[in-house]
């Protein structure tokens, strides 16, 4: 990215060194030097960047191995409560991070957001149909830039400063909070997100959270004979439970991401220092043979 | 049965409350990891009409936080 904008530079500046072809060709030299030296710095950092995500990376496994079970307790009382209807209001949580550089993680949920949005047929929650008027809120900065451009009027909330370091439960339970204080009426809340299917790919999936109500309608949550208010404690800690699962999951999607982006950025600079030396190294040798060139003429006129 | 709290706040405050109660109470080495736990900067924005409010920081007790000024990578 930076390497292009110097390229541009390099073009449009020799119009103003009109001078002699030898000094111009000292010029193009002592550019090429230049953007080399630019490209080796950004190599420095790309690296140095990958090296962080790398150790990052650990971590974020590891919270994210804790993490699922919490996801998997709680589909469990969703796997008994699953028949019974299902209220067509959703609420969409799209998670994503504020931070960039990670390849097209945000772009993957928001894409997936839209699908579903669209009904397509590759939508990540299949067979259910979404309304226009659908409720969305975003984890995220960068989806959020994204989402407020293609739906501006059904962002209710939106969060950040998430996914900084590994996220904790209590950002889990505080955009549950949220959410549920938020007065937003739904019948289940989809969360998508990416999921890790390998150190080297993620796809965007799709977790469905049941409401309140949703889940008292269920004839197979009626077998656990809950009181009134504990079915809604239930739902709202359920919601915080699958959030916390499936923030850590995309965390390290993220991270992930993050090191392979920077793992390419670093090839590529380091074949365009492969070229940009081998281009040095030619003019500079053209510029030797053609002083030597001056000489023996001048020598030989003599 | 049923708690006063209930028309306060929801469960999940209840929950974090409770929480943070049990780390406060536990030995000093073993809080200073459980207390990290508890962390969160997130801040939220209500949204009307397609138009984003201002950013409401959740917890300003732990904005002062030294991890929030760490450099972003």
């Amino acid at each position: 990215m930076f390497a292009r904008r110097t390229a541009a530079r390099v073009i449009t500046q020799p119009s103003l060194l009109a001078a002699p072809s030898n000094a111009r060709n000292m010029a193009t030299l002592r550019e090429i030097e230049l953007r080399l030296k630019s490209v080796r710095n950004i190599e420095k950092i790309t690296k140095s960047m990958k090296m962080i995500a790398s150790t990052k990376l650990a971590k974020a496994q590891r919270a994210m191995q804790s993490g699922k079970l919490y996801g998997e307790a709680n589909a469990e009382v969703f796997e008994t409560a699953k028949e019974g209807v299902t209220g067509s209001r959703k609420l969409f949580l799209v998670l994503s991070s504020d931070k960039g550089l990670c390849g097209g993680i945000h772009s993957s949920v928001t894409k997936a957001t839209r699908r579903a949005f669209n009904n397509a047929p590759d939508s990540p929650i299949p067979g259910v149909s979404v309304e226009s008027d659908t409720s969305v809120m975003v984890i995220g900065d960068k989806s959020k830039a994204q989402l407020s451009r293609i739906y501006p009027d059904n962002l209710k909330l939106t969060f950040n400063q998430i996914g900084r370091d590994v996220p904790t439960f209590a950002d889990a339970a505080g955009v549950a909070d949220l959410v549920v204080k938020s007065g937003v009426e739904y019948d289940s809340v989809v969360i998508i997100y990416n999921k890790f299917v390998s150190a080297i790919s993620y796809e965007a999936a799709a977790v469905e959270v049941k409401g309140e109500k949703a889940l008292k309608e269920s004839e197979g949550f009626k077998k656990y004979e809950m009181e009134d208010d504990f079915t809604k404690d239930l739902a709202e800690f359920s919601l915080a439970n699958a959030l916390y699962a499936t923030l850590t999951e995309s965390h390290a999607c993220e991270i992930s991401a993050r090191r392979n982006a920077m793992d390419n950025a670093s090839k590529n600079a380091g074949d365009m220092i492969g070229s940009l030396t081998m281009q040095y190294n030619r003019g500079r040798q053209a510029a030797i043979t053609n002083e030597l060139v001056d000489i023996i003429t001048g020598a030989s006129a003599l | 049965m049923s708690a006063t709290w209930r028309g306060v706040f929801t469960f999940n405050k209840y929950s974090q409350i409770t929480a943070s109660a049990v780390r406060k109470s536990l030995k000093e080495s073993q809080r200073l990891a459980a207390e990290k736990r508890g962390i969160t900067a997130l801040r939220y924005q209500v949204w009307e009409n397609g138009k984003g409010g201002e950013q409401i920081i959740l917890d300003p007790a732990q904005d002062s936080d030294p991890k929030a000024n760490k450099a972003a990578v």
